[in-house]
């Protein structure tokens, strides 16, 4: 029973025949609609604005969040999701008398999946919530914005949410697996999926960080860690704010990898030591540096204190570990409702949240102090230094008109300055309604079109939290941009051909062209007229511009190496490759980020990198092969992904040369940034389909000290699939668990360990007690090196590669289908990532048994499919390959998709689909 | 504006310095029960502030529905108030709203009613003298067995639930005990002995502290046996109990209510007693009231002839467990057997700071088992009359609690205030599950008395 607590209300701003609905969907509880009572909806996390809105839903369930799309849509009302109201970009604002649906009773956690360390949501469980709900399994849920113990998990997909803990583990977008969304046309879809192999472009990564323009996630799946073994938390006391960030490029130039760095300045400390949340900050400092290191226990020590030292040499007056678990706790408790306590200073604060290349934090944060003294305004900062994710809130009061104009100018030149410093206007707060205005400051006319684009290919007619992120007057036009609808058959220019590559060609000197037979050498098989290597973005411009023109139809391509990506029996006019545009552009380590030109190849850069002591940890297949654009471009991923991230979570920023010619540079160099929509999670993997890479910034790591490899052999499969779970499902923090072949015909579970000399020798022993067994072999650094660096040439050469995506908790069932289908073949092999439930198999397949080997095929993908995994064929001869083609399993949200791809590639110049 | 709006204005006016302290932050929303259920924001701390301030700009009028509704859906719990980074004043300003709120509209018969029996002792003490006969009669417990399709009314069902809730309870015997266990004598004025001296009072030790016991409307009224358990049990832990005549209700009903002319007279009284018995500590055994008389300072800031003697008396304010857990805790007395589950009244918790205070009582009981209980920072929905005003969702909060306390397994339920023991019984009892609930102090008492055996 639903007590009626509600009386109908006196005045109302929506039309009574939609109350009426909303009411009958949400019940009585679930509707606010009296004009008094949405007063209470007026603002959110950030009150400079006053916005209220013409009703609230607060629907319960899927089904009722369609039926409150529909209903809002059929009255042609907008609509704008709200969570728990505490952004700080006014992102959950309804303008216009918009109606709110509000994710406040979708609080349920729907699965919880120790095994594969994933969790099922609905949008309006709470961040803090969720982590405690699933400590009792020993895991966490790592992205913890300074507003976790209120904000839900629905606000922090909108919002692309980071926190303090980001610096290690990064932000939301890499722990969002999948997301069952609500379009704005009232229809649900589901993008991504762990256990699945991505189909079609990252819709998922491209939904997170939205802002809720694009629909409502109604169910959320995320990816859990195991709870830290062991923390070490210190606090550096500084006389100087410069010096405190001067600190903070010592430890990250070091090779330290914090969980997080914050500091907190002279303003803030007084206020927090003010409020409930003392955290025992010494209140005469001008900053406080706040470190901590987490991971396996042994080694922490020596972390912190060499910390300790490198703080000291910053300049700290002091600097000391937190002794108790209490005082640790305090500590971050102090930073984490910073934000609230200055209201004990001023009743009205603007907080920005501009992000900047970490060593120029010293620079930046002089330039605040000088910008606020120069209006007469009281700034404090308290930010996640490890990220360059600066907060100055800026202190007012409202009351006073002449405080408020300071501050608007304040604001835009503290943004000024951090962008000259080549950072960007919102690391985790979002675009919302505050900085919309400012978007054109990092954004060109280009890359705004095509943000746009993206939101109308969610929401072609503008519904979702109109007003948002994108400035009003670089809208298009309704009656073109919007409605031009893709054609569902548009030119495909894949298979056959209509114009001559003569005039691309003719645009190169003759020593930069191949054609016939050179080309399709070049090409590895994948047929092509042409290759032609341009040296400049200039060049490859003309050439993508001249065969757009002309018809030619182009694949983009660094070495040639995954030109049959997204290609199946398809071929181009002319194949453009970039391995001559090869230049690091800006490297400076100490920023652990590196931009270089697409054809950088993987062993120069891992040499520049290898040079300063850092490393790409990517062991993706084909990776040693190929180029940087074509590691962005193909966006795969090898058993590292679970322990560093995925290609996607550590690419910043992307620079393409669209179907059209169009040069659009997304992201930046900066490791958070929610400036606008994320289209370079959409360009990352999209395999050649919407553009030519030409520039690409990446995230570097520190090269671990000590790497080690641990091969249990067993005769038995069974017994070495269950070695390899037992370490993945235990807590030790290990970087890879693969099966691979061993000697004499046998598997092997190999498990990585990277770390410091003596967090790996501790795993080592503790990796080799949860075995219960002793290794057959333990290749210690250089050894372990040379393997891994062999495993990612496994495909290489292979005639046959199937690629078997599932839960990893399926590994043992999967691996045994894996078997049945490498015995099918000539030298047929199996490996598996046990972490991340791929098994891969190799092989020649015999010539006389193509049926039969197309057959089990089938049968295996029939099998998986039944088991909610996939399967994909990564090589295969031409024969068969045109067989299986046709097997690969349906293109999810293909009208989505096909959108997306009209808006890079209009005219469908290049020859690679959608992957 | 009528003149309601602009006293209820002026009121709220008053405390513009901790109304805009806040900052809309939202850290205060899931510490809001009523939020919790019900996911409006306009029933969560931030929305109500927001609607206390729109009644400030001129934008609502304190008679308007949403004004009512949501300030006096406020279960005045204030978790939210150690949440809150920026330090509001909740239950301060809401104390405020509730006065305005009430000008502008007449409160509800029943909550007038009440108000009126508390406001006047001689009332008061004949009303609880009908509820002891009532309850010694055994009706209420009789109405609260039956089911619900019985033909009693839901409020009367739950006000006869909670009288039965109040009757004393029994603690199970020693373990194999050899004698039937003698029934407690709740009324037994004689202090039980305890085990050893305490280490803190030796015998030339300077003369023991003096303690005043404020015995409270409801609790001197329906449940004196703790009282007299509170003075046992100082008196055994080397405090002086003072007898404070002159004293009567702590006003904090009337207060919650937004009825603060009422609430000061009271408040004064109280001053004027307290100050009359001479005692170094003034003693709280019911949280509300504890809350309440720790706040005479602010209540009575704007009286100058009361101010600096109110805020004496509330200086030396403190709930029991914090008497005794001065000098290393209470003294340790007789096995009490029991699987006891804690409940924390918000009024201790959150409106005082006290937090552990019966796990720090009970820590010198022998035998007793704490069973943690789910939630137990989260409101029972008691809340004064809450349970009797806003029924629906009160019995929601007090089911939530009554399925977490079974869900403990434990026999029993502590908690130390009147309003929650006789809530959670009731929730117990009409649940079908009558579990005893005990103040902490009782269980120490009894706890002392078996040593003494």
């Amino acid at each position: 029973m639903t007590p009626r607590l509600r009386e109908p209300p006196a005045r109302m701003a929506v039309p009574a025949s939609l109350a009426t609905v909303l009411a009958d969907i949400c019940g009585p509880e679930g509707v606010v609609l009296d004009e008094d009572r949405l007063l209470a909806y007026e603002s959110d996390g950030l009150t400079a604005y006053r916005h209220r809105p013409g009703a609230v839903a607060l629907p319960r369930t899927t089904e009722e969040v369609q039926g409150v799309v529909k209903a809002v849509a059929d009255h042609g009302l907008p609509l704008v999701p709200r969570g728990a109201g505490t952004g700080l970009s006014g992102g959950a604002l309804a303008l216009n008398r918009a109606v709110v649906l509000g994710t406040a009773r979708m609080n349920r956690i729907l699965e919880i999946d120790p095994a594969n360390r994933r969790a099922v949501l609905q949008p309006g469980v709470i961040n803090a919530d969720l982590s405690a709900a699933v400590a009792s399994h020993g895991l966490r849920y790592t992205p913890d914005p300074s507003s976790q113990t209120a904000c839900t998990i629905g606000g922090n997909v909108a919002e692309n949410s980071g926190g303090p803990h980001c610096l290690k583990h990064g932000v939301t977008s890499r722990w969002i697996t999948a997301l069952k969304v609500v379009l704005p046309d009232g229809s649900t879809t589901l993008l991504g999926g762990r256990g699945r192999k991505p189909q079609g472009y990252d819709l998922t990564g491209l939904f997170v960080g939205s802002e809720g323009c694009f629909g409502i996630a109604v169910e959320i799946e995320v990816a859990l860690l195991p709870v830290a073994e062991g923390v070490r938390t210190l606090l550096a006391v500084f006389d100087r704010i410069e010096d405190a960030g001067q600190a903070v490029s010592n430890v990250v130039g070091a090779g330290l990898l914090p969980a997080a760095m914050e500091i907190i300045d002279g303003p803030t400390i007084r206020a927090v030591e003010d409020s409930v949340y003392a955290a025992g900050y010494p209140v005469d400092a001008e900053a406080v540096l706040v470190v901590e290191f987490d991971g396996a226990e042994a080694g922490l020590d020596r972390q912190a204190e060499r910390a300790v030292e490198l703080c000291r040499r910053a300049g700290a007056r002091e600097a000391k570990s937190a002794r108790t678990e209490a005082a640790r706790v305090a500590l971050w408790k102090g930073r984490k409702k910073a934000f609230g306590a200055m209201g004990r200073i001023a009743p009205d604060l603007l907080v920005q949240d501009s992000t900047v290349p970490r060593t120029k934090l010293p620079e930046v944060l002089k330039g605040i102090s000088e910008t606020a003294e120069r209006h007469d305004l009281v700034v404090a900062n308290v930010f996640h230094a490890g990220d360059g994710n600066l907060h100055p809130n800026i202190l007012f009061d409202r009351r006073d008109p002449d405080q408020l104009a300071k501050v608007e100018k304040a604001s835009k030149e503290i943004m000024r300055l951090c962008i000259d410093a080549g950072g960007t206007i919102t690391g985790e707060h979002g675009v919302g309604l505050d900085k919309k205005h400012h978007m054109p400051l990092v954004c060109g006319p280009g890359e705004l079109e095509v943000m746009w684009g993206a939101r109308r290919a969610f929401d072609p007619d503008g519904r979702m939290n109109p007003g948002k992120v994108l400035p009003d007057e670089t809208a298009p036009e309704e009656a073109t941009a919007a409605r031009a609808e893709p054609p569902a058959a548009s030119p495909d220019r894949g298979r056959s051909s209509g114009g001559s590559p003569s005039a691309v060609l003719e645009l190169f000197p003759a020593q930069r062209v191949l054609e016939d037979d050179e080309a399709r050498a070049w090409c590895g098989g994948f047929a092509a007229r042409a290759v032609v290597f341009p040296e400049s973005v200039d060049e490859l411009r003309a050439a993508v511009r001249e065969a757009n023109q002309a018809g030619v139809s182009v694949a983009p391509a660094g070495c040639g190496g995954w030109l049959w990506a997204g290609g199946w029996g398809r071929q181009a006019d002319v194949v453009v490759s970039t391995q001559r545009m090869n230049r690091v552009r800006l490297y400076d380590p100490a920023e652990l980020t590196m931009t270089a030109e697409a054809g950088l190849g993987w062993d120069a850069l891992a040499a520049t990198a290898a040079a300063n002591g850092q490393w790409l940890p990517v062991d993706a297949p084909g990776s040693r092969e190929g180029t940087l654009g074509g590691l962005v471009a193909a966006g795969v991923s090898g058993p590292l992904r679970g322990h560093f991230g995925a290609v996607r979570d550590n690419v910043l920023g992307v620079v393409v040369v669209a179907g059209d010619g169009r040069l659009l540079r997304f992201g930046g160099r900066v490791v958070k940034n929610v400036a606008g929509y994320d289209l370079v999670r959409l360009l990352t993997g999209s395999r050649g389909s919407l553009g030519v890479v030409t520039d690409v910034s990446i995230r570097l790591f520190p090269r671990p000290e000590a790497v080690a490899t641990l091969l249990f052999q067993d005769a038995t499969v069974a017994r070495v699939v269950e070695a390899a779970r037992s370490v993945c499902t235990s807590s030790l923090p290990v970087a890879a668990v693969e099966v691979v072949q061993g000697d004499e015909g046998q598997l092997a579970a190999a498990v990585r360990i990277v770390g410091g000399r003596e967090e790996v020798d501790d795993l080592h022993e503790r990796v080799v007690d949860q075995v219960g067994a002793e290794p057959a072999r333990a290749l210690l650094d250089a050894q372990s090196d040379a393997f891994h660096e062999e495993r990612t040439r496994w495909e290489d050469a292979a005639p046959l590669v199937v690629r078997m995506t599932v839960l990893p908790s399926l590994l043992a069932r999967t691996v045994d289908s894996a078997r049945r289908l490498a015995a099918l073949l000539d030298d047929g092999e199996l490996c598996a990532d046990a972490a991340g439930g791929v098994v891969r198999v190799k092989g020649s397949p015999r010539s006389q048994k193509i049926d039969q080997l197309a057959g089990a095929v089938d049968q295996a993908c029939a099998e998986l499919h039944s088991w909610g995994g996939t399967l994909s064929i990564s090589h295969a001869p031409p024969a068969l390959g045109a067989r299986l083609d046709s097997s690969k399993a349906d293109q999810v949200p293909a009208l989505l998709n096909r959108r997306l791809k009209a808006l890079f590639d209009p005219n469908s110049a290049f020859s690679h689909r959608c992957p | 504006m009528t003149s309601s709006t602009a006293a209820l204005a002026q009121a709220v006016k008053e405390q513009e310095q901790g109304l805009m302290a806040c900052v809309h932050c939202g850290f205060c929303l899931p510490a809001c029960p009523t939020y919790r259920r019900l996911g409006d924001e306009a029933d969560s701390p931030r929305g109500r502030l927001y609607l206390m301030q729109a009644v400030v700009e001129g934008r609502l009028t304190a008679d308007s529905d949403a004004f009512q509704t949501h300030i006096s859906r406020c279960l005045g719990c204030r978790a939210c108030e150690p949440v809150c980074p920026s330090g509001v004043a909740y239950g301060h300003l809401l104390e405020l709203a509730r006065h305005s709120a009430a000008e502008a509209r007449r409160p509800p018969l029943l909550a007038r009613l009440l108000l009126t029996v508390f406001g006047r002792s001689w009332l008061t003490r004949l009303a609880m003298l009908a509820a002891r006969l009532l309850r010694a009669v055994g009706l209420p417990a009789l109405v609260a067995r039956l089911g619900p399709p019985a033909a009693v009314p839901g409020p009367v069902r739950l006000g006869m639930a909670m009288l039965a809730a109040s009757a004393p309870a029994r603690p199970p015997a020693p373990s194999k005990a050899v004698k039937p266990p003698r029934p407690p004598a709740p009324d037994d004025p004689k202090p039980a002995r305890p085990p050893r001296p305490h280490p803190s009072a030796p015998d030339l030790a300077p003369p023991p502290p003096t303690v005043g016991v404020l015995a409270g409307c409801v609790q001197a009224g329906l449940f004196s046996r703790v009282n007299h358990a509170t003075v046992r049990v100082l008196e055994a832990n080397g405090y002086r109990v003072l007898p404070m005549p002159g004293q009567g209700c702590c006003g904090a009903l009337h207060a919650h209510a937004g009825d603060l002319g009422a609430a000061r007279a009271l408040a004064r009284r109280n001053v004027v007693a307290i100050e009359a018995a001479g005692v170094d500590h003034l003693a709280m055994n019911a949280s509300g009231c504890g809350a309440a008389v720790a706040s005479y300072g602010s209540l009575l800031a704007g009286d100058p002839a009361f101010a600096v003697r109110a805020a004496d008396v509330a200086a030396r304010t403190m709930d029991v467990s914090q008497l005794l857990a001065r000098q290393g805790g209470p003294a340790p007395g007789g096995p009490v057997p029991l699987a006891a589950t804690c409940d924390a009244p918000c009024h201790l918790l959150h409106a005082q700071g006290v937090e552990g205070a019966a796990e720090t009582l009970l820590a010198a009981v022998p035998e007793l088992d704490l069973v943690p209980l789910d939630n137990a920072a989260e409101c029972c929905g008691g809340a004064g009359i809450y349970g009797l005003s806003q029924r629906e969702l009160g019995s929601r909060i007090a089911s939530d609690k009554v399925h977490a306390v079974l869900a403990t397994g434990a026999d029993a339920v502590v908690t130390a205030n009147p309003g929650c023991m006789m809530q959670i019984g009731a929730g117990l009892r009409l649940a079908g599950k009558p579990l005893p609930v005990f103040h902490p102090v009782e269980l120490l008492d009894e706890s002392y008395r078996r040593a003494a055996r």
